[in-house]
């Protein structure tokens, strides 16, 4: 694997650039420059990077796919301030032909992303020493979460093309969507087409971290909240497991729900008129219901109550209301004659309503008096 | 037994229901014939069911998607029952020709969309939630008239 290209080479494309030299000398000592080996990151001479401290080369990479990369400065210093100079090999591991534009952008988002990893391997660390190293030469720190600034000073030269700015945003993109803080590095199926807003999302090991997918796993987990929540109300089904069955096991229960509606209709329909529909010991038997929770014996009590005063017209419960507060059974009382005439229905409602909680000790009672029956 | 037997508690609509309910049965047994035929009776317990869903829906008020569109259709149904009739044979037909389409059975989804008012027009999630409201109340609502069923017939 062609890794050292001839120093020759180097030079030579050194002389190529001299505005690009001219960027830099205001940023470096004429030995750096030199030392530099000013190599524009272009597609034809980007072997020539491997001519360059494999840090330099990493920040060339970052920079740009085709431009000259006004980061060698700080590629400069990061050499100045290391003490051992990297091998050019542990970059390069992969092949070093860069046929595409597309390829070189991939390889230095991969870089940004290793470079970006807290527990990054050792080789990351150099562009993180840099960047504490460089401030004020204004190079894009390859590891900070600050990429946007990086922009700007690429704008800055004016030589850089818009090629520029888009790779660092991908960039940008790449190690502010990645799962980076946690996670190892996943390589994120080349993302690099979409120009996605920056979202802030951490996520979990393993997983996606593109915007749809995000959202999408909002939503499922919000849907299975929500079955959850269905699991618990429909009896018997928090033991099933799997969505689908739940679903049955809710549909079912709807149309059992729907049936019984209809099933008790008829049975109120069918309701022998006879006996009358005493609204009010109906109402005091739900608000008992409400009340106390111990619905079937107020339901007992009542109409034997109410019933047979209706019917056989002797208050043969008598002994069992003077139980209960007077007051309350004779304010009852009349309306259940009335109730005979609908007519007069109305009023003795509004009359029964405004004694509702009255009504509703009338059922406290009627409990202590199933008691006794 | 215990009525409140579901695990959520009463459902808060349980009184206004109540009261909305009976009064409508008052209603109803109001203009009762004397003469209780199969015919007279299934007419009554259609009346009762319509008046138990709409004073659910009533005391459940605008703040659900299926009461309002329980209530929608209550009211539009005495107007325009004709034009309701005639959407209600559109959709089976429409539903006629999917399922032969697919090859018969609606899926889980589809099915609890029919079960659910007004579950047709939402999505996965909010139906999920409206079906667990619903079947909330409609316990209440069967809770309720079955206290009544057996009030009446003790």
């Amino acid at each position: 694997m062609e890794r050292i290209t001839s120093p020759g080479s180097r030079s030579g494309s050194c002389r190529d650039d001299k505005q690009f030299d001219g960027e830099i000398e205001g940023l470096m000592t004429e030995d750096d420059l030199q030392e530099a080996a000013v190599v524009p990151v272009t597609e034809s001479t980007f072997t020539a990077l491997l001519g360059l401290p494999a840090n330099q080369a990493i920040e060339l990479l970052h920079e740009t796919e085709s431009v000259k990369s006004p980061e060698i400065p700080t590629a400069d210093i990061w050499k100045d301030s290391q003490e051992d100079q990297r091998t050019f090999s542990y970059p390069f591991n992969c092949s070093l032909t860069f046929p595409t534009n597309a390829a070189l952008v991939e390889r230095a988002a991969r870089f940004s992303v290793f470079a970006s990893a807290q527990d990054s391997p050792e080789r990351c660390s150099i562009p993180s020493i840099s960047s504490e190293n460089s401030p004020k030469l204004k190079a894009e720190p390859a590891n900070s979460e600050s990429n946007r600034s990086s922009s700007p000073i690429l704008s800055s030269s004016p030589t850089i093309p818009k090629q520029n700015q888009k790779s660092a945003k991908r960039k940008e993109r790449e190690k502010v969507k990645g799962s980076v803080k946690k996670s190892k590095y996943v390589e994120n199926g080349n993302k690099d087409g979409e120009k996605l807003p920056y979202v802030h999302v951490r996520a979990r090991r393993g997983q996606a971290t593109d915007s749809h997918s995000l959202a999408e796993r909002a939503r499922r987990e919000k849907i299975n909240a929500r079955m959850k929540l269905l699991q618990e109300l429909v009896p018997g089904c928090s033991k099933i497991s799997g969505t689908a069955l739940v679903l049955d096991e809710i549909i079912n229960h709807v149309q059992s729900l729907q049936r019984q509606v209809e099933l008790l209709s008829m049975r109120l329909a069918a309701v022998n008129p006879r006996i009358e529909f005493s609204f009010d010991s109906l109402l005091a038997a739900e608000s008992g219901c409400l009340s106390t929770g111990s619905f079937p014996s107020t339901l007992t009590i009542e109409p034997m109550m109410w019933s047979e005063l209706q019917f056989n017209g002797e208050r043969r419960q008598q002994h069992q209301n003077q139980h209960q507060q007077l007051w309350e059974v004779d304010l009852l009382q009349p309306p259940v004659w009335e109730r005979e005439n609908y007519n007069n229905y109305h009023p003795s409602e509004n009359s029964v309503f405004s004694y509702n909680s009255s009504a509703e000790s009338v059922s406290m009672h009627s409990n202590q008096l199933k008691m006794e029956l | 037994m215990n009525s409140k037997s579901s695990p959520s508690g009463p459902c808060p609509h349980r009184a206004k229901f109540t009261r909305r309910f009976l009064r409508a049965l008052a209603r109803i047994n109001k203009d009762r014939p004397t003469s209780s035929s199969h015919h007279e009776i299934r007419k009554r317990s259609r009346k009762i069911k319509i008046a138990a869903d709409a004073s659910m829906a009533y005391a459940v008020g605008s703040g659900r998607a299926w009461s309002r569109v329980m209530l929608w259709k209550l009211r539009n149904r005495t107007r325009y029952r004709a034009w309701i009739w005639s959407r209600v044979i559109a959709s089976t037909r429409k539903r006629i020709d999917k399922g032969s389409k697919q090859g018969g059975e609606l899926s889980r989804t589809d099915q609890l969309r029919q079960l659910v008012p007004g579950g047709e027009a939402m999505d996965f999630c909010n139906l999920l939630d409206e079906a667990a409201h619903y079947i909330k109340c409609l316990t209440t609502q069967v809770q309720v008239m079955r206290n009544i069923a057996d009030f009446y017939f003790t």
